[in-house]
């Protein structure tokens, strides 16, 4: 395994800091515990790495290798300008505070190594030690801007080689957290992966394609980041009524517009293009419970995603508007998120803390929701028709973020059978990120996925594979991992694929309101599609 | 940007080979495409999938959701994979010289 030695590696030498070797890695649980079996990290092409600037075996970003003198000041000068904006009240009013925390109180203990997902499926890489990446940021700061002695904080040469690998490495975290949850002090990494993520963006126009100009900027532009107007969501809404309609035998109708409703629903767009059982299963249980709700055609509206949160506080505000205005002109009372987590973190999280006045309006997760419907017992179920081992993923957004772990384990007790549930270890608060967090779960660009799925999608991986260790791992007993977000379920389904584990194992995955539907006494039984994905 | 040869033409792909403009796109594109995405000889099947797509992009400018494609077409989504093995989006949608999909897909 090539790793490097010293943070200050960062500024030396040309090429790659780091290569994993998929023999350095821990084997998966049976039946993929052959670490020869599994598929390679396909190198990159040579002209590739001749072009870009590479930082280990892949690329997120692509940032070109500057040409003249000029193009290195200008990315060391870009970089230099935006952090120290960073730490100027004025510019960075939202995140200054935890920045300041996490910049000034590490104690360099490193207890947060081990919680990160990254570093120890990596084989313990240097590179991916949470703590690398910070300490960079760190002696950057202490030196170029706080112009402290470098005796104390240590060394850091700030050459353009620093800035490009740096950003490039700020793409290597999923901003799950779990590195500043087990901090003693609460250092935040991911914030501080973030924010360089910021300076890049939004300062130096440094920024991947698909959550950027796909991203935010399409969502922006057309009103959504799948590229549907709201004609055409119209459209594929309608398509799922019927569809729907056909699999369960209720006839549903999805309001769109409603004034004065109570809910504003608001799903991730993907949902709706991918995975279309998601928002149809919504409407039946919202309609079978008598909930006044409706969706709302308003630009970017029909769209709950807001890239920003992985990367930029502008498109963050511009998309988090767009989304409040929409539910003030509805005159909703509450704005509920659909099964996506950084859309929870989007509004929830952020905005509610800085938006103000006629644009403040409660927000509540759908989980919350579903278990007020359950507990409610206007709608019947039957849990038999659930009767197949199911373990549930809990999203960092939702669950460590808010500590929201009860309600969506309340209703899978009442749609599944008590015995067939299987916890991960470990799960709530403590869960591991899918490994798609923080964009990669959209970002697939050269051999990113390979990268991401020997990485970062890993530990979640092994988890399920150890959930479900004890079953008959084959097609013939089809088994459900519950991933109540867009984003992890994107990932959960291309790890599935990777690994081929629908036809090895019979592993599949859904959202939770799926659950719901597959066990309602009302509907035609088999909501589920095994075959389907 | 990468560059993509067909017959005598260039045509500029992005890093996953989809192609830029759609709108130079025609049936000796999609044959060139299709051997990208290891199909040999493009079927009546292939082309009953790739033309809907075409035919959808053209109308509303962004693909169709998966479950259309597969009641439009009569194809199951396993047998969309057999025809496109890296599937109806990232397969079907490059042959057919649709843009890569965006957003949370």
């Amino acid at each position: 395994m090539k790793q490097p030695k010293n943070v200050k590696d960062i500024s030396r030498g040309d090429g790659p800091l780091s290569s994993v070797e998929i023999r350095d890695q821990i084997p998966l649980p049976p039946p993929f515990d052959k670490l020869e079996d599994e598929p390679a990290i396909r190198p990159l092409a040579k002209d590739v790495c001749e072009k870009f600037v590479v930082v280990d075996d892949t690329i997120a970003v692509g940032i070109p290798k500057p040409k003249t003198k000029e193009e290195e000041e200008k990315l060391v000068n870009g970089f230099l300008d935006g952090l120290r904006k960073c730490f100027n009240a004025a510019d960075n009013w939202t995140f200054l505070q935890p920045l300041m925390m996490s910049m000034e109180h590490c104690a360099k203990c490193q207890t947060c190594n081990e919680a990160c997902h990254i570093y120890e499926e990596s084989g313990h890489n240097e590179l991916y030690r949470p703590t690398f990446r910070s300490e960079i940021v760190r002696r950057i700061y202490h030196k170029y801007i706080k112009k402290h002695s470098t005796w104390v904080h240590g060394d850091i040469d700030l050459n353009w080689k620093t800035v490009a690998r740096l950003i490039e490495l700020a793409y290597r975290c999923n901003l799950c957290r779990r590195c500043a949850q087990t901090c003693p002090i609460g250092v935040d990494n991911a914030l501080l992966a973030r924010e360089i993520r910021k300076v890049a963006s939004q300062e130096m126009g440094i920024v991947p394609r698909e959550i950027h100009d796909d991203g935010s900027m399409l969502q922006l532009k057309v009103g959504s980041s799948t590229g549907m107007n709201d004609i055409v969501v119209k459209d594929n809404i309608e398509f799922i009524d019927e569809d729907t309609a056909e699999r369960t035998g209720i006839p549903i109708k999805t309001p769109w517009d409603v004034e004065g409703a109570d809910i504003l629903l608001i799903h991730n767009a993907g949902e709706i293009m991918a995975w279309p059982e998601n928002p149809g299963a919504f409407a039946t249980v919202f309609q079978a419970a008598g909930l006044s709700w409706t969706l709302s055609s308003d630009h970017a509206a029909y769209d709950g995603i807001n890239y920003g949160v992985w990367y930029d506080d502008v498109q963050f505000a511009r998309v988090a508007i767009k989304h409040a205005q929409a539910a003030a002109r509805l005159g909703v009372k509450r704005i509920v998120l659909g099964e996506c987590g950084h859309a929870h973190k989007a509004l929830t999280v952020i905005a509610d803390k800085v938006l103000t006045g006629g644009l403040k309006i409660p927000v509540e997760s759908a989980f919350t929701v579903l278990h007020e419907i359950v507990k409610s017992g206007k709608i019947k179920f039957d849990k038999s028709r659930n009767d197949f081992p199911v373990t549930l993923h809990d999203p960092c957004n939702v669950v460590r973020l808010m500590g929201i772990v009860t309600p969506q384990r309340e209703v899978i007790k009442a749609v599944v059978p008590e015995h067939r549930f299987r916890e991960m270890a470990p799960h709530g608060c403590e869960n591991y990120c899918c490994g798609g967090g923080s964009g990669f779960a959209i970002m697939s660009g050269r051999n990113f996925s390979d990268w991401r799925h020997h990485l970062t999608g890993r530990r979640k991986f092994r988890q399920i594979l150890e959930a479900f260790q004890g079953e008959e791992m084959d097609k013939e007993h089809p088994k459900y991992v519950c991933a109540p977000c867009s984003n992890c379920k994107g990932q959960i389904r291309d790890i599935i694929k990777y690994y081929d584990a629908w036809e090895k194992a019979g592993i599949s995955y859904g959202g939770l309101v799926e659950l719901m539907v597959n066990a309602m006494v009302d509907a035609k039984p088999g909501f589920i599609d095994w075959e389907w994905h | 940007m990468p560059e993509f040869k067909v017959g005598d033409r260039v045509l500029d792909i992005d890093e996953d080979g989809f192609i830029q403009k759609p709108e130079v796109w025609d049936e000796e594109v999609a044959k060139a495409l299709s051997k990208t995405e290891g199909v040999e000889q493009m079927s009546e099947n292939h082309w009953k999938l790739v033309n809907y797509l075409r035919q959808y992009y053209l109308e509303y400018g962004v693909a169709p959701m998966i479950r259309k494609l597969c009641k439009a077409t009569g194809f199951k989504l396993n047998e969309i994979y057999e025809l496109f093995p890296s599937g109806p989006a990232k397969g079907a949608c490059k042959v057919a010289g649709l843009p890569k999909p965006t957003g949370c897909v």
